[in-house]
C-alpha cells in the first residue's frame, strides 16, 4: 500500500542538522544515563540507611573521621571543577573552539585533583571494604563515583586533544555541550553523600572521641 | 503543519531517490554484515528468534522438572541438577525469554509504528544485542559445564553468598544479571528516545498507537527499576569475590537487604512482561473486531498508573519473613489496588469485543485465551496480597500457579498471537491458519491442565522448588495429571514452530497489509525495505490506515544519499531537525566482546575490571572516532 | 508405631486445627468465593460478547465507535470499576482485620519453643526460665492442645521457613534474626510441616512433625524427654555405646547422660522416641535406622552425615543401643 504519488509533501530540506538541549536525541539519551546512574547513586544512599537501620552500633568501633577538612576540600574541588567545564561550554556555543579546550584542559586538571584528594580520603580511612558492612557501603559507594570521575575525566581528555587536532564537526558541539552537562552531574552526584558519609554526627562525634 | 502542494518532478525521479535509499540503507553482506547490523528490523528478528530459543531451552527444563514431578520419590533429577534446572529455567524465563523479547519485539515494531527509518540509537541497539547474546551464552556455557547457578532464579542470600555457594555458580548468576540488565537499561534509553523524537509528523503523544506507549512506559520502568539489581547483583559478586560484607549478618551486613533490592526490581519486571503484551492485546483487539479499541485515554492512564503503583508492591513477596504489620497492610493495599488499572483494561477490551465484528482468526484465539487465563491469574494475585493467606501459600505451588498464569496466560498467549499476527509483516509470508489453532487449542487446555491443579497442590502443602516429594502426602496424581498437561502444551508449541518454520519457506505471500490493520507498519512493504518508508508518511489520527483518505502529505527532503532521519519534538511532532543515522559498524560488537571480557574474568579475579576496560576503552574509541562521512560541517579553529 | 504418621499425612491449609489457621481458612474461602464470581462474570462477559459479536462480511470497513454506544461502554465500564473498587476494598478490609486478629492472638503464660532452622533439620528447644530445664530436641514440635505456643524463629546457616499447614502460615527463620509465630492446636493430631524456603540440596527432605497431645499427656512426655539419656542395660547395648562414643558419631551428635556432647546434628537422647529420621525423610524403624546410620547419603544426598561403613556387628549393637535411646 505504499503510495507512490504523494498528493502534497513536507519539505525538510530546510531543517537544521545540529540543535542543543531536548531538541536533540542525544540529550534524551545522556539524561537516560544520568537517570540510571543516578537510581545507582539513590540506590547505595538508601542501603546505607537501612544497614544502619539494622545495625548494633554505628559506625562500627574503629572507625574514625577522615578529617572534615580533606574531605570538604575534596568535594569543594570537585564542585569548583564545574566552572571550567561551564565555561567550556560557553565557549563551545560560541563556537570558540580554542576556548573550549583551553578550558576542558582546566576541567581535566580539576579532575586530576579531585581524584588525588579522594585517594587521600580512602587513605586516612581506619577500614577497608573487607572489614565490615560499614566499610563496604563507604568503599563501593567511592568507588562507583571515583570510576565516574576518572571516566568523566578521560572524556575531558579526549575532548581537549579532539579540539586541538580536528577534525571537528558542527555535532562535535552538541558532543562537548553535553560532556559539560554530564560532568555536572559526576560532580553534583557526591554532594549527598559527603552529607550522609562525611557530616554524620554520629562519625563527628567519634571524631571528637577520638581526639585526645 | 503546513503541507504545500506536491512539488516533487515526477516518477523517475521518485525512482531515482529510491534507488539511492536502498544503496544507503543496505547492509554489509555475510557474516561481517551481521555483525555489524545495525538496522532495528533485523535487530529485532534477531532479538525475537533468540529469545524464542531460549524459551524453547527453558520449556525443556520445564519438561525435566514435570517429568521428575510426576510422580513421588521419582529418580530422573538428582537434587543437585534439579536446583539446578529450576534456576536455569526461571533465569532463562525472566532474563533470557521474557523480558528481551518483549524488547526486542519493541524494537522491531516501534519504529515501523512511528513511521521512523530507524532508532534513535543504531550502534547502542547493535550493542544491547550482543551484550543480551553474551549474557545468555555464558549462562549456558557454564551451565553445560556443570557450573549452572542453582539459587533460584532470585538468589536469596546467605544460601548464594560466598559461605553456602562456594564454587562459581552463584557468580554466573550474578554475571548473567549484569550482562541482561545493561542491555535492557540500553535498549530502554533507545527506546524511550525514539519514541519521544522519532514520530512522523502529526503523530503527537495522544495519538501514539497503544502499543507503543505500552513498550513507552515499559522503558521507563526499566530505566528505574533495572539500576537496583545492577547493584544488586554487584555487591553480590563482591561479597563473594572481594569479602565485602552487604549482606552478612555477622559483620553488621543484612539478608533481607538483598530481598528488598531484588524485589525492588523483581515486581516492576513483572509488569515490564505484562505491559508489553497488553499492548498487543489492545492492537490485535481492534484488528480483529474491526473497530477502534474503546477507552484510548483509560488504557494509557491504565498503563501509566500501573508503571507508577508497580514500584510499590515489591513487599509482597516478603510478607513471611515478619516484617512490621503497618508496613505489611501499606503493601496489601497497594498490591490489591493494582487491580483497578488491571480491571480497567480487562473492561475496555471486554466493551471493544461487544459489538465489534469479530474475526475468529488465530491472533484473536490467542487474545480470547489471554482475557480468560491473566483474569485467573490476575484474582490468584489478589489473593496473594493478602497478607494472612500469602503467609499459606508463600513459596507453595500456589504462587507457581499464580505466576504462570500471569507469565503465560499474561505474557506469552498474546506474544504469541502478536507473533502470528507481525509474522507476514517480517517475513512476508503468511501463517497457516489451521495449525494456528490447533496450536492455540493444544496451548490454552493443555496450560490449563498443566497449572490449574498446581493452586490445589499448593493449598495441600507442597513447596516450590522441591526436588521430590513422598508419596504419602498425596501430591502424586495432581502432580501427574500437571505433567501430561505440560506435554500438551509442549506439543502446542512444537505446532506453532512447526507451522513457521513452514510457512517460511512455502507460506502464502502476505503483500503489505494481509489484515487490513490499522498502524503504520501495515503501510509499507512485507517484509520493509531496510529504510522502513520510502517518503515519510503523516498522520492525524489514531488509526492512520483506518481513516487515511490519500491526500495525507508525506515527507519530502530528507537525504537519500546518507542515512538522513527525521526529527520532530516530543510532545506534537512537528518537524524539527534532521539527523545522520550510522551505518554499519563494527564498534557495538567490539564493545559487547569487551564488556563480555570485563564480566566473565571478574567472575575469577577482580583485576578482571582492569583487563575488561582495555578492550572497552579501544572499542569505545572506534565508536566516537571522528568520521567525516556523516555530512557534517567541519569546523574550523577561529583565530582571535 | 511410627507407620500411621506416613500413611494418614496431615498437611493441608483448608484443613485447620488451629484458630490461626482456621481465621486465614476464612480468609481464603472469602476470596475464593469473591474471585468465583468475578472470574465467572469475567466469563460470561467474553462468551457473551463473542455471541454478540456479529460475524462481518470480510471486506466492511472497521468502523469508530458511535457515539451513543459510546455512552453506554462508557457506562457499563464505569460501573465495572466502581465494583472493583468497592469489592477490593471489602477484600482488604478482610485481610487487614484477619492480620490484626492474627496478631492478638498471643498470651502471656505461652508455652516458648526456640526453632533453629539447620541444613536441613530443625533444631527444637523447649524454653523454661532455668537454663538447665531447657530441653534440645529435634525434626518434632510438641505442643499442648489448646494452650498458645510462641515459636522463636532463628537460623544458623541460611534462610528456611517454618510452615505447618493446618496450623498457621509460614514465617522465614532468618540468620541474624528472631522471627515470632503463635500457633495453637485445638484437637490432637500429628501435623506435617515442611521448609518453606528454598535452602539448598535438601530443602525438600526438610520436614518435621507437630504434635498435638492433650496437656497431661505432653507433660509426661516433657518430663521423660527431659531425662538423660538411658544407660546401657544389655552388652550389646553397651557394645553399641562405645561404638557411638568411639567413632565419630559423638562428634556431632550429644546424647545427654554420655560423652556425646556434639552439636552439628540432631540431640540423639531420645532418638527412638521420635516417629521420623532424618527430617522427616524416612520412617523411624530399625531397617531405616541401620540404612541411615551406614549411607545417610543415598536417602538424602548432600546431607551433612557421612557414611558410615562398619562391620555389621558394630552395627547391630550400635543399632540396639541406639534403639534403647527412648
Ligand atoms: C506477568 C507477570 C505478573 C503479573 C501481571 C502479576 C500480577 C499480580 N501479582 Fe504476581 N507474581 C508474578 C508475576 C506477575 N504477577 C511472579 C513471577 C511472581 C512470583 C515470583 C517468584 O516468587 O518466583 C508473582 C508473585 C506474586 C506475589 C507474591 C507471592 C508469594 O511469593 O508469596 C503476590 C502477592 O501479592 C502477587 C500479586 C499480584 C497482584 C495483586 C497482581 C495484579 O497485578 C493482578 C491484577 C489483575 C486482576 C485482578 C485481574 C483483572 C481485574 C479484573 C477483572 C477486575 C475485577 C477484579 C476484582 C474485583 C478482584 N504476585
Ligand atoms: C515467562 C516465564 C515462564 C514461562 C513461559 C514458563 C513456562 C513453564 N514453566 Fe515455569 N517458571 C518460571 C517462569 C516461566 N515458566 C519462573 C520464574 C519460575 C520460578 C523459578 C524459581 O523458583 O527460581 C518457574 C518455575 C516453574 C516450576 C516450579 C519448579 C519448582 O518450584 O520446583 C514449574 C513446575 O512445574 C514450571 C513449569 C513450567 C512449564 C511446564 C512451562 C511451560 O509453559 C513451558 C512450555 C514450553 C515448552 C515445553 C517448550 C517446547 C518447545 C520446544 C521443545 C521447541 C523446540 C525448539 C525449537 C525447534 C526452536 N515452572
Ligand atoms: C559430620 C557430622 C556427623 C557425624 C560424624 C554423624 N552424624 Fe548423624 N547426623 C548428622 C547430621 C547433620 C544429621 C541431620 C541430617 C539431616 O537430617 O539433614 C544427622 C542425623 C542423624 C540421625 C537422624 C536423627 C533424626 O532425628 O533425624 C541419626 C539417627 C544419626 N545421625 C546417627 C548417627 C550415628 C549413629 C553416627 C555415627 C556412626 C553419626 N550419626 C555420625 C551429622 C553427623
Ligand atoms: Cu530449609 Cu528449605
Ligand atoms: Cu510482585
Amino acid at each position: 500500500m505504499t503510495r507512490d504519488r504523494p498528493v502534497s509533501v513536507l519539505d525538510a530540506s530546510d531543517l537544521p542538522t545540529v540543535v542543543f538541549g531536548p531538541r536533540s536525541t542525544l540529550w534524551w539519551g545522556v539524561m537516560g544515563i544520568m537517570t540510571i546512574e543516578g537510581m545507582m547513586f539513590a540506590i547505595m544512599a538508601v542501603s546505607y540507611y537501612y544497614l544502619r537501620g539494622t545495625a548494633q552500633m554505628w559506625p562500627p568501633s574503629g572507625v574514625v573521621h577522615p578529617g572534615v577538612g580533606i574531605t570538604t576540600l575534596s568535594l569543594a574541588v570537585l564542585l569548583a571543577s564545574m566552572a571550567p567545564a561551564y565555561l567550556a561550554a560557553r565557549a563551545i556555543s560560541r563556537e570558540d573552539l580554542r576556548g573550549a579546550r583551553n578550558w576542558f584542559a582546566v576541567t581535566v586538571l580539576f579532575g586530576i585533583a579531585a581524584l588525588v584528594l579522594r585517594a587521600m580520603v580512602l587513605d586516612r580511612l581506619t577500614f577497608l571494604w573487607n572489614s565490615h558492612a560499614y566499610g563496604s557501603l563507604i568503599w563501593t559507594t567511592a568507588g562507583l563515583h571515583i570510576t565516574h570521575i576518572f571516566t568523566g575525566t578521560v572524556e575531558n581528555i579526549l575532548f581537549v586533544i579532539l579540539l586541538h587536532r580536528g577534525p571537528v564537526e558542527d555535532k562535535h558541539l552538541l558532543d562537548a555541550r553535553l560532556n559539560s552537562f554530564y560532568w555536572y552531574f559526576v560532580a553534583l552526584s557526591w554532594v549527598p553523600f559527603y552529607v550522609i558519609f562525611w557530616l554524620d554526627p554520629a562519625l563527628l562525634a567519634l571524631r571528637s572521641a577520638a581526639l585526645p | 503543519m503546513s503541507a504545500e502542494p506536491i512539488s516533487y518532478p515526477d516518477d523517475d525521479a521518485l525512482a531515482e531517490d529510491r534507488r539511492r535509499l536502498e544503496e544507503t540503507w543496505k547492509s554489509r553482506p555475510g557474516l561481517l554484515g551481521w555483525i555489524s547490523e545495525v538496522g532495528h528490523a533485523k535487530l529485532g528478528k534477531r532479538y525475537v528468534v533468540t529469545a524464542f530459543v531460549f524459551f524453547a531451552l527453558g520449556g525443556i527444563e520445564a519438561a525435566l522438572m514435570r517429568i521428575q514431578l510426576a510422580r513421588p520419590e521419582a529418580g530422573f533429577l538428582d537434587p543437585d541438577l534439579y536446583n539446578q534446572i529450576f534456576t536455569m529455567h526461571g533465569s532463562t524465563m525472566m532474563f533470557l525469554f521474557a523480558v528481551p523479547m518483549m524488547l526486542g519485539l519493541g524494537v522491531y515494531l516501534v519504529p515501523l509504528m512511528i513511521g521512523a527509518r530507524n532508532m534513535a540509537f543504531p550502534r547502542l541497539n547493535a550493542f544491547s544485542y550482543f551484550t543480551y547474546l553474551a549474557g545468555g551464552l555464558l549462562l549456558y556455557s557454564f551451565f553445560f559445564l556443570n557450573i549452572g547457578p542453582d539459587a533460584g532464579w532470585f538468589s536469596y542470600v546467605p544460601l548464594a553468598g560466598p559461605d553456602y555457594s562456594p564454587g562459581k555458580r552463584a557468580d554466573v548468576w550474578a554475571q548473567l544479571i549484569t550482562f541482561t540488565e545493561i542491555s535492557g537499561l540500553a535498549v530502554a534509553v533507545n527506546l524511550i528516545t525514539t519514541i519521544f523524537k522519532h514520530r512522523a509528523p502529526g503523530m503527537s503523544l495522544n495519538r501514539l498507537p497503544l502499543y507503543v506507549w505500552s513498550m513507552l512506559v515499559t522503558s521507563f520502568m526499566v530505566v528505574f527499576a533495572m539500576p537496583a539489581i545492577m547493584l544488586a547483583s554487584l555487591m553480590l559478586a563482591m561479597d563473594r569475590l572481594v569479602d565485602t560484607h552487604f549482606f552478612n549478618p555477622a559483620e553488621g551486613g543484612d539478608a533481607i537487604l538483598w530481598q528488598h533490592l531484588f524485589w525492588f526490581f523483581g515486581h516492576p519486571e513483572v509488569y515490564m512482561i505484562f505491559l508489553p503484551a497488553t499492548g498487543i492485546v489492545s492492537t490485535l483487539i481492534a484488528v480483529f473486531s474491526r473497530r477502534q479499541t474503546f477507552g484510548y485515554l483509560t488504557l494509557v492512564l491504565s498503563l501509566v498508573a500501573t508503571g507508577f503503583i508497580g514500584f510499590g508492591l515489591w513487599v509482597h513477596h516478603m510478607f513471611a519473613t515478619g516484617l512490621p504489620q503497618l508496613g505489611q497492610s501499606f503493601f496489601t493495599a497497594a498490591s490489591i489496588m493494582i487491580a483497578i488499572p488491571s480491571g480497567a483494561q480487562v473492561f475496555c477490551w471486554l466493551a471493544t469485543l461487544w459489538g465489534g465484528k469479530l474475526r475468529f482468526r488465530t491472533p484473536l484465539m490467542y487474545v480470547l485465551g489471554f482475557i480468560f487465563t491473566f483474569v485467573m491469574g490476575g484474582l490468584t494475585g489478589v489473593m496473594l496480597a493478602s497478607v494472612p493467606l500469602d503467609l499459606q501459600v508463600h513459596d507453595t505451588f500456589f504462587v507457581v500457579a499464580h505466576f504462570h498464569y500471569v507469565l503465560i496466560g499474561g505474557a506469552v498467549f498474546p506474544l504469541l498471537g502478536g507473533l502470528f499476527y507481525w509474522f507476514p509483516k517480517m517475513t512476508g509470508r503468511m501463517l497457516s491458519e489451521k495449525l494456528g489453532h490447533l496450536s492455540f487449542w493444544l496451548v490454552f487446555l493443555g496450560f490449563n491442565l498443566t497449572f490449574f491443579p498446581q493452586h490445589i497442590l499448593g493449598l495441600n502443602g507442597m513447596p516450590r522448588r522441591v526436588y521430590t516429594y513422598p508419596p504419602e502426602t498425596g501430591w502424586g496424581d495432581l502432580n501427574l495429571l500437571s505433567s501430561l498437561g505440560a506435554v500438551v502444551l509442549a506439543l502446542g508449541v512444537l505446532v506453532y514452530v512447526f507451522n513457521a518454520l513452514r510457512s517460511l519457506r512455502s507460506g502464502p505471500i502476505a503483500g503489505d497489509d494481509p489484515w487490513e490493520s490499522e498502524s503504520l507498519e501495515w503501510a509499507t512493504s512485507s517484509p520493509p525495505p531496510p529504510y522502513n518508508f520510502h517518503l515519510i508518511p503523516t498522520v492525524s489520527d489514531r488509526y492512520p490506515l483506518w481513516t487515511r483518505t490519500g491526500d495525507e502529505p508525506v515527507v519530502t527532503g530528507l537525504k537519500s544519499d546518507r542515512r538522513e532521519v527525521l526529527v520532530t519534538n516530543t510532545l506534537d511532532a512537528e518537524l524539527d531537525h534532521r539527523d545522520t543515522s550510522p551505518g554499519p559498524s563494527f564498534s557495538p560488537f567490539f564493545l559487547a566482546v569487551g564488556v563480555a571480557v570485563t564480566f566473565i574474568t571478574s567472575i575469577f579475579t577482580p583485576w578482571g575490571v582492569v583487563i575488561g576496560a582495555v578492550p572497552c576503552f579501544l572499542a569505545l574509541l572506534a565508536w566516537f572516532w571522528p568520521r567525516l562521512d556523516q555530512g557534517h560541517t567541519v569546523l574550523k579553529e577561529k583565530k582571535s | 508405631m511410627s507407620g500411621h504418621v506416613f500413611s494418614a499425612v496431615q498437611q493441608s491449609a483448608l484443613d485447620p486445627a488451629g484458630p490461626q489457621a482456621e481465621r486465614i481458612g476464612d480468609v481464603w474461602w472469602l476470596m475464593f468465593w469473591v474471585c468465583a464470581v468475578v472470574m465467572a462474570l469475567v466469563t460470561l462477559a467474553l462468551l457473551g460478547g463473542l455471541l454478540h459479536a456479529r460475524r462481518r462480511r470480510e471486506s466492511e470497513a472497521p468502523q469508530p465507535i458511535a457515539p451513543e454506544s459510546h455512552r453506554r461502554m462508557t457506562w457499563v465500564v464505569s460501573g465495572a470499576l466502581a465494583t472493583t473498587a468497592v469489592i477490593l476494598l471489602v477484600l482488604l478490609a478482610a485481610s487487614v482485620s484477619t492480620g490484626r486478629a492474627l496478631g492478638s492472638l498471643t498470651s502471656p503464660d505461652a508455652l516458648v519453643i526456640e526453632v533453629i532452622g539447620r541444613q536441613w533439620w530443625w533444631e527444637v528447644r523447649y524454653m523454661d526460665d532455668q537454663p538447665s530445664n531447657i530441653l534440645t530436641d529435634a525434626n518434632e514440635i510438641h505442643i499442648p492442645v489448646g494452650r498458645p505456643v510462641l515459636i522463636r524463629g532463628t537460623s544458623r546457616d541460611v534462610i528456611h521457613s517454618l510452615w505447618v499447614p493446618n496450623l498457621h502460615g509460614k514465617k522465614d527463620l532468618i540468620p541474624g534474626y528472631v522471627t515470632d509465630t503463635w500457633i495453637q492446636a485445638d484437637r490432637p493430631g500429628v501435623f506435617r510441616g515442611q521448609c518453606a524456603e528454598f535452602c539448598g540440596l535438601q530443602h525438600a527432605h526438610m520436614a518435621f512433625l507437630v504434635v498435638a497431645e492433650p496437656p497431661a499427656k505432653f507433660q509426661a512426655w516433657r518430663a521423660a524427654a527431659s531425662q538423660p539419656a538411658r544407660p546401657p542395660r544389655t552388652p550389646l547395648e553397651l557394645r553399641g555405646q562405645q561404638v557411638f562414643l568411639n567413632r565419630q558419631c559423638a562428634l556431632c551428635h550429644t546424647v545427654l547422660g554420655t560423652d556425646a556432647g556434639g552439636r552439628i546434628g540432631p540431640d540423639l537422647t531420645h532418638v527412638a522416641s521420635r516417629r521420623t529420621l532424618g527430617a522427616g525423610t524416612l520412617p523411624n524403624t530399625r531397617g531405616h535406622l541401620a540404612g541411615w546410620i551406614v549411607d545417610p547419603q543415598s536417602v538424602k544426598p548432600g546431607n551433612r552425615m557421612p557414611q558410615n561403613p562398619m562391620p555389621s556387628e558394630d552395627l547391630l549393637a550400635l543399632l540396639a543401643y541406639l534403639e534403647s535411646l527412648q
